[in-house]
């Protein structure tokens, strides 16, 4: 699967790999979504489902309100006066859009990898056991078994495992992206939204996150933006075509590669915009 | 369209072997000019430590090094020592940073993170008109409003109190005179909080907002991403920050001289009256006559002042860079 250059090829194979599977349960719901940055208007009337145990990959040209749609998701616009949602987004059924929900409870539940790596400035270790240390009171040992299982779940540990208490900052990329990931899984959270994981990684680590995103999916819900179409049909199950602000499109993902139903799915995914 | 050199002037061009330069006279003044400013610059320094250095040698001299560690300052008998003033100078410098210090992180943090739009410009500029106050209006207002209100509310209930403690009463014994090392310390705190702030601020606000996003990303609350994400990453600027901070204290005169007390007595307590060495010389060289040992003993302690300065701005300067690399 990493060697798919050509789109078609790939999208072969992903639906090889994928006979019509039973329908999973909806993890994430999305109704009259509205999303406002002070006066404009970035997320326009948005529904959809997201189906658990699944990856989802929310795709469209820059601007037009996937990488949004993600940080509703985990309330990260709380932190930034002016941005506000309106409608509702069902997590197993409970509207997490609002106040009645604690922003660092939702986060919990639904963790981010973002564009860049982002380690702490703190070891290795302690990068994983920032997260955990704020939710459970665990001791060393059930610590240390914590941080070997998200650091092998997120297939780092063997080379992580004797460099512990160095610094994180001292990793490459791709592993800094990966511990990353290992940290989000951490704190055990049901679904794992990445925005743009691989963007800032060389081609060998970011297969190397493909075939983690393909692992990971067995435990979590998976929700990835990307600007990449190739690995849009690589990784995931469905895929979301977003447009100035609108869901023009939502289908599993051999259906919008090889037969989308609107022209300007198809004109984005042939690359006559973009 | 067509475009030809002709138009541009009917100077012939000359073969390139005899062109001249322009600019062959102006330029290397120019240059001499530049090069004389910063030269400039280290002529000043040295010859400033230079002359402090000349000026303290016949006190070092007729004291030997014991003059850093005496403790009496008597003119009397011209016994002149400079560990009272040393003491009193780190003191005073101590206090107003660890007075200062959690004052600034609050503030900082307040701005970057919590303050909305409107408030912000508001707080920044009042902290930057603290620091545009001329030092004699904080030593006036010392003097005459936070002495008093010291000797009248603050120090007294300590000295009931905490005075009371074994050990730790040793720092609050003595009358309640109101002016002494913890007024100097208070006075410096708000003189050094601005700047110490304006560093904290530009420190925390170099940390990536994706960096913090990560931290609240994996359910932390403001007080954790700032504890654990923010301080760490700027640790060391921090640590810099503090440091041009109790540089600042440790040369500040006009305010300290009006509340300090200027006593050359050792002791312990915040309350007693002190000197530090910049206080010390502002008091005492107008009384200093020319070629006396007080006034040579005047100008060496004028030069170890220079050298704890020099250290600590050394360290800071070490340390807000090494943050920058």
């Amino acid at each position: 699967m990493t060697s798919a250059v050509d789109p078609s090829i790939s999208i072969a194979t992903s639906v090889a790999a994928r006979p019509d599977a039973p329908p999973a349960p909806v993890k994430l719901k999305v109704e009259g979504l509205q999303f406002y940055y002070g006066q404009s208007h970035a997320l326009k009337n948005i529904n959809f489902e997201i189906p658990e145990k699944r990856v989802t990959a929310m795709i469209g040209p820059s601007g037009c309100g996937k990488s949004t749609l993600l940080r509703v998701f985990n309330r990260m616009y709380d932190l930034y006066p002016g941005q506000r949602a309106e409608g509702q987004v069902l997590f197993d059924g409970v509207n997490i859009v609002g106040k009645e929900l604690d922003s660092t409870v939702v986060r919990s539940r639904i963790g981010m990898v973002f564009q860049k790596p982002t380690p702490f400035p703190m070891s290795i270790y302690d990068n994983i056991a920032f997260g955990v240390r704020l939710h459970e009171r665990l001791n060393k040992s059930q610590m240390d078994e914590r941080v070997e299982w998200c650091l092998r779940k997120a297939a780092i540990w063997d080379e992580t495992k004797d460099r512990l208490n160095t610094s994180a900052l001292g990793m490459s990329g791709g592993q800094q992206q990966r511990l990353c990931i290992a940290r989000t899984i951490a704190v055990r959270p049901e679904v794992i939204l990445l925005d743009e994981p691989t963007s800032a990684l060389d081609p060998i680590s970011t297969s190397k996150i493909e075939d983690l995103i393909d692992e990971l999916k067995r435990d979590f819900t998976i929700v990835i933006v990307t600007h990449n179409m190739q690995q849009a049909a690589r990784c995931a199950d469905i895929t979301a075509f977003f447009y100035l602000g609108e869901l023009i499109e939502v289908a599993p993902s051999d259906v919008i590669f090889t037969n989308p139903k609107e022209i300007k799915t198809r004109d984005y995914i042939t690359g006559r915009f973009g | 369209m067509e475009a030809t050199m002709d138009g541009l002037g009917s100077a012939p061009v000359e073969p390139i072997s005899k062109a001249k330069g322009t600019g062959r006279i102006a330029d290397p003044i120019f240059v001499a000019l530049l090069w004389g400013s910063g030269i400039f610059v280290l002529i000043l320094l040295g010859l400033i430590i230079a002359e402090l250095f000349q000026g303290g040698l016949p006190a070092l001299q007729h004291f030997g090094l014991e003059f850093i560690w005496t403790a009496s300052w008597n003119p009397v008998t011209e016994n002149y020592g400079a560990l009272v003033m040393i003491y009193g100078t780190l003191f005073s410098a101590v206090i107003a940073v660890v007075v200062a210090l959690p004052l600034s992180f609050g503030i900082a943090f307040f701005l970057t993170e919590i303050a909305p739009q409107r408030l912000k410009q508001p707080i920044g500029v009042a902290v930057q008109l603290l620091a545009a106050v001329p030092s004699i209006i904080y030593g006036m207002w010392g003097f005459f409003v936070i002495v008093p209100l010291m000797a009248a509310y603050v120090q007294p209930p300590l000295i009931d109190t905490l005075g009371q403690l074994p050990l730790l009463g040793l720092l609050f014994q003595g009358p309640p005179l109101g002016s002494g090392m913890l007024t100097a310390g208070l006075i410096l705190a708000v003189m050094i909080l601005p700047f110490i702030t304006a560093m904290f601020v530009e420190t925390l606000e170099s940390v990536p907002p994706m960096l913090k996003e990560s931290a609240y990303g994996v359910g932390a609350t403001t007080y954790e991403v700032y504890k654990n994400v923010s301080v760490p990453y700027g640790r060391t600027a921090m640590v810099g920050a503090i440091m041009l901070g109790l540089g600042r204290a440790l040369g500040e005169t006009m305010a300290v001289t009006f509340v300090i007390g200027n006593a050359t007595r050792l002791s312990a307590s915040l309350f007693a009256p002190g000197a530090t060495i910049a206080s010390a010389i502002a008091n005492e060289f107008p009384e200093a006559q020319l070629g006396s040992l007080k006034l040579t003993s005047l100008l060496q302690l004028g030069f170890i002042l220079f050298v704890i300065s020099f250290i600590v701005l050394a360290l800071s300067r070490a340390l807000v860079r090494s943050r920058m690399d």
